[in-house]
């Protein structure tokens, strides 16, 4: 199996806060790992150091072997990092149809831009997502008028299209209700193999559903990894989640 | 020594536009664009008071600040309370609202289309006397001092402590700086945001107002006079960083300082052109400005 | 209701909308015969051109610029820098080559009266002796500046107002600029007496029906282009930089670059309309600059419709011809202000969409109209 995402010694320093500190772990190419941690323990800073929104202040990201540490943010997505936030961002003044056209990136220059037809495969593309995400009804609405579940939905169609060979998702079930929360497992399930994918969630039922492998953070370092049963049974788990009443 | 004084009255005199400024765009992000006018309004309540009730300079401080802090009031009512967290429209609405109260007073509240004329009001210039004693220099240790300009400076100290008082000190100010800080949180507190807000807007335009009077005393009165101000008086504020009190004032004594320098090296436009080479410069730097808390 | 931008029926009403326009603007000339008022149209749709402008960084892109008349002004001195050394009366003044009538008022006595060296820097006027020169320049260095100063903004990630607050404190400074440089722009009075645009050794008097068209074709081939323009994936692109810039960031997009771009096409299309008012008005001076020139382009949108590119266009037409229309007594001209102030307040509080935005509601009202009477369906439209 080759190496998808490696992190070695990644550690961010707010001002004497580390939110991140000294943190490493392989995910394989294809590869679903989930992310679980108490409030505080560096989830989403992880993310944000990822995806280049924040930089880091010591260590390295390889994506398939090339370092991409230092990139700003568009250069982090064009080498096929993809990023799914908490709050749903789509763009809302744009329909649902707009916003999967603008999500096909892969020449992401202004001048290569200026035409008005897109190739066919990359519309072939956008059916395949719509059909997956079953926002076939809504394509001409306007992304901003959506139910909080499609427009979940939306972003992570996006994120397809896109083409992320890595995809990075932020509680991709926060508001949702049990049905929304059981088609976005389906979604995830449908990715799973051709995509390598990194989720944060705290909702253990979704968790159970999805998961593989199980990476567990707390105060910004890594305290467990491994597959479900094993990490529920972890000792030094269950004492970082005493506070928070354990998993559950 | 003179030419410093001169100077630090008109930092004075942009400070307190800056102050108002500071507080409404603090408290409420509202870029208001006829605060301008609200300096310009204080300048004609002290003509008028002038005219018909005999009123002096210092009647008509207290009486600006009134009318002032009633249009700004007013305004807020029917304009811009309809428009929070729309910060570009804001801009927008209250360039028109500029327009038309520089056109009310151009066009006497349109009783010029009847022929009828208000004297002190319509297109032409103005002028508000001051009080002879005030007008007189005197020696003071073989320095002259302006009476005039020296009440100016005193004018605004007294103010700017007292707005920071008001601010720091009392509980109403305490209810403005949380609304200054997050509004939906300090509603969810029990703050009354839009009557904090009202009252926040009313009383940035009744410093607008007072600086209008003593603008009054050294330059003629004209319904446009506020356009002009309203520019330097945003670039002081952005420049010492939105909401700050301490940073407006020290970022209007830099940037009269940088005017001051460069008009006796340069002349009076360059020293202008660079005070805005500066500030651009500084926003491309740090956009929240040279005097700021931090803020997630 | 919620119109359905990607509506067959909205593409061909918008579509109809540019063609009427256009053919109105072309056949104009046939009906007005006045030849004052045709010239004073082709200032006004020079305007329309600004307002599309503005429409194009504020509506489409985000970015409200208040220093537009920055773009315009260049584009406006640049050229008029060549007109200024056509002019007959310039000629006059005591030399056989062509040197500006205010360089010579503002010369050192005894100073050559060459256009190398008369006044100190006016050696910058040579390369204006070629009418080329000044046409080309009036596009290309509004189109620099904006590169520079956009590439700055942007990639510094500076937004929202302070965007508008940098524009607005530039075009002031450059203002301030021209008018201490009195030896080479003549300061606060601007370039005025200028000679005519000569091509082929035709003479466009502004007042010919010709030099209208020279003005109305172009305005309408930018309107154009810059609807396709928008219409490009790129334009939906920027589209999607303004309303969530990073989501496109993450997407993949340079948002800097699509930003840097579009302001830069903005501020060129501005120069141009400065270089075609100049060949209308036959004046350039410092008060292009003014802010309160600036801020009436954006008034002019945001009455037109910030989101649509001929909205804004027509908002600019209409407003100038009722003003020029209403300022013929003085009295009158102070309340079309006031009028203006009130109008603009309003559109800001009710119509944020401006006068496109009503025409688009009534055009979604129309299509639903049809749709019900094709289906014959006495349902109400879905809302």
């Amino acid at each position: 199996m080759t190496a998808a995402l490696t992190i070695d010694g990644l550690t961010v320093d707010f001002g004497g806060f580390k939110a991140v500190d000294g943190f490493s772990t392989v995910i394989h190419d294809g590869e679903l790992r989930v992310i679980l941690g108490p409030n505080g323990a560096g989830k989403t800073t992880l993310m944000d150091l990822i995806s280049g929104k924040t930089p880091s202040t010591a260590g390295h990201i390889r994506l398939y072997g090339k370092d991409i540490t230092a990139l700003p943010e568009h250069r982090i997505a064009r080498e096929g990092v993809g990023r799914k936030f908490q709050i749903p961002s789509v763009f809302r003044d744009l329909t649902v149809r707009q916003n999967l056209n603008v999500a096909v990136s892969h020449e992401p220059g202004v001048f290569a831009n200026l035409r008005l037809a897109m190739p066919a495969e990359d519309l072939q593309r956008i059916e395949e997502v719509i059909e997956l995400t079953q926002l076939g009804p809504v394509l001409e609405q306007l992304a901003g008028d959506l139910s909080h579940g499609q427009m979940q939905w939306l972003e992570l169609g996006m994120l397809i299209t896109q083409q992320a060979k890595v995809i990075l998702l932020d509680e991709p079930t926060a508001g949702m209700t049990k049905a929304e929360t059981s088609k976005t497992a389906e979604i995830i399930q449908a990715l799973k193999g051709s995509h390598t994918i990194l989720v944060v969630e705290h909702d253990m039922g979704f968790v159970r559903q999805i998961a593989e492998r199980i990476t567990v953070m707390h105060l910004g370092k890594l305290l467990a990894e491994g597959p479900m049963a094993k990490i529920e049974t972890d000792p030094a788990v269950q004492e970082a989640y005493l506070g928070s009443g354990g998993i559950h | 020594m003179e030419t410093f004084f001169i100077g630090l009255s008109l930092s004075s005199i942009l400070l307190l536009i800056a102050l108002g400024l500071t507080i409404t765009y603090g408290a409420m992000g509202v870029i208001n664009m006829a605060h301008g006018e609200l300096v310009m309004i204080g300048a004609y309540t002290a003509v008028l008071a002038g005219i018909y009730l005999n009123f002096n300079l210092f009647v008509s401080l207290p009486l600006a600040f009134a009318t002032a802090a009633g249009v700004g009031w007013l305004v807020e009512r029917v304009v811009i309370r309809r428009l929070y967290g729309r910060i570009i429209d804001t801009l927008l609405a209250t360039w028109g609202v500029a327009i038309l109260l520089q056109q009310l007073i151009r066009l006497e509240f349109g009783l010029s289309f009847f022929g009828i004329h208000i004297d002190g009001l319509g297109p032409g210039l103005q002028n508000m006397d001051v009080p002879s004693f005030l007008t007189q220099p005197f020696d003071f240790g073989g320095i002259t001092i302006q009476p005039y300009r020296t009440f100016i400076i005193v004018v605004t100290i007294l103010l700017a402590l007292l707005t920071w008082y008001l601010l720091n000190r009392t509980a109403i100010g305490t209810q403005v700086r949380a609304v200054m800080r997050n509004p939906q949180i300090a509603a969810a507190c029990g703050i009354d945001v839009r009557r904090v807000s009202a009252m926040t807007f009313a009383y940035g335009s009744g410093l607008a107002g007072v600086a209008g009077v003593l603008l009054a005393g050294f330059k003629t009165v004209q319904p446009d006079m506020g356009a002009a101000i309203v520019v330097d008086g945003f670039l002081v504020v952005v420049v010492g960083g939105v909401g700050s009190l301490l940073g407006t004032v020290l970022s209007a004594g830099l940037l009269g300082q940088i005017n001051g320098i460069f008009a006796i090296l340069t002349n009076d436009i360059l020293a202008r052109a660079v005070v805005f080479g500066v500030v651009i410069a500084i926003i491309l730097w740090r956009p929240r400005g040279l005097f700021t808390f931090k803020t997630r | 209701m919620q119109g359905a931008p990607g509506s067959k029926f909205s593409t061909y009403a918008d579509w109809a909308v540019y063609a009427v326009f256009i053919a109105v603007v072309l056949a104009l000339p046939l009906v007005m015969e006045d030849v004052f008022w045709l010239n004073r149209i082709s200032k006004y749709l020079v305007f329309g051109m600004l307002g599309l402008a503005i429409a194009l960084s504020w509506g489409y892109a985000g970015i409200l610029n208040l220093g537009q008349g920055l773009f315009f002004g260049l584009g406006a001195y640049m050229f008029a820098m060549s007109l200024k050394l056509k002019s007959y009366t310039s000629l006059q003044q005591g030399s056989d080559k062509p040197v500006p009538d205010f360089m010579l008022w503002n010369a050192e006595p005894g100073a050559p009266t060459e256009l190398c060296c008369i006044t100190p820097g006016s050696w910058l006027w040579l390369p204006f002796q070629a009418q080329g020169f000044g046409m080309i320049m009036a596009i290309v260095l509004p189109v620099c500046v904006a590169l520079i100063l956009a590439s700055l903004i942007f990639r510094l990630r500076v937004s929202g107002v302070y965007v508008a607050i940098i524009t607005l404190a530039l075009v002031l400074l450059v203002r301030l600029l021209i008018i201490d440089a009195q030896p080479v722009t003549n300061g606060f009075n601007g370039l005025t007496d200028l000679g005519w645009l000569t091509i082929g050794g035709f003479e466009f008097d502004p007042y010919l029906v010709e030099t209208y068209y020279f003005v109305a074709v172009p305005v309408c081939l930018v309107l154009l282009a810059a609807r396709w323009l928008v219409s490009t994936r790129a334009g939906l692109i920027l589209q999607s930089t303004r309303d969530d810039p990073n989501r496109a960031r993450y997407l993949g997009y340079d948002v800097a670059a699509y930003q840097i771009f579009f302001f830069s096409v903005s501020a060129g299309i501005a120069g141009f309309a400065g270089m075609l008012y100049v060949i209308a008005a036959e004046f350039a001076g410092p008060s292009f600059l003014d802010i309160t020139f600036s801020i009436s382009m954006v008034v002019w949108a945001a009455v037109g419709g910030r989101n649509s590119l001929i909205g804004a266009a027509i908002g600019a037409i209409l407003i100038n011809t009722i003003e020029a229309t209403a300022s013929e007594t003085e009295l009158f001209k102070e309340a079309w202000k006031l009028i203006i102030g009130l109008l603009f307040v309003l559109v800001v509080l009710y119509l944020p969409r401006g006068l496109a935005g009503l025409a688009r509601d009534g055009s979604d009202w129309l299509e639903a109209r049809l749709a019900r009477g094709k289906t014959g369906l006495a349902q109400k439209p879905a809302e």
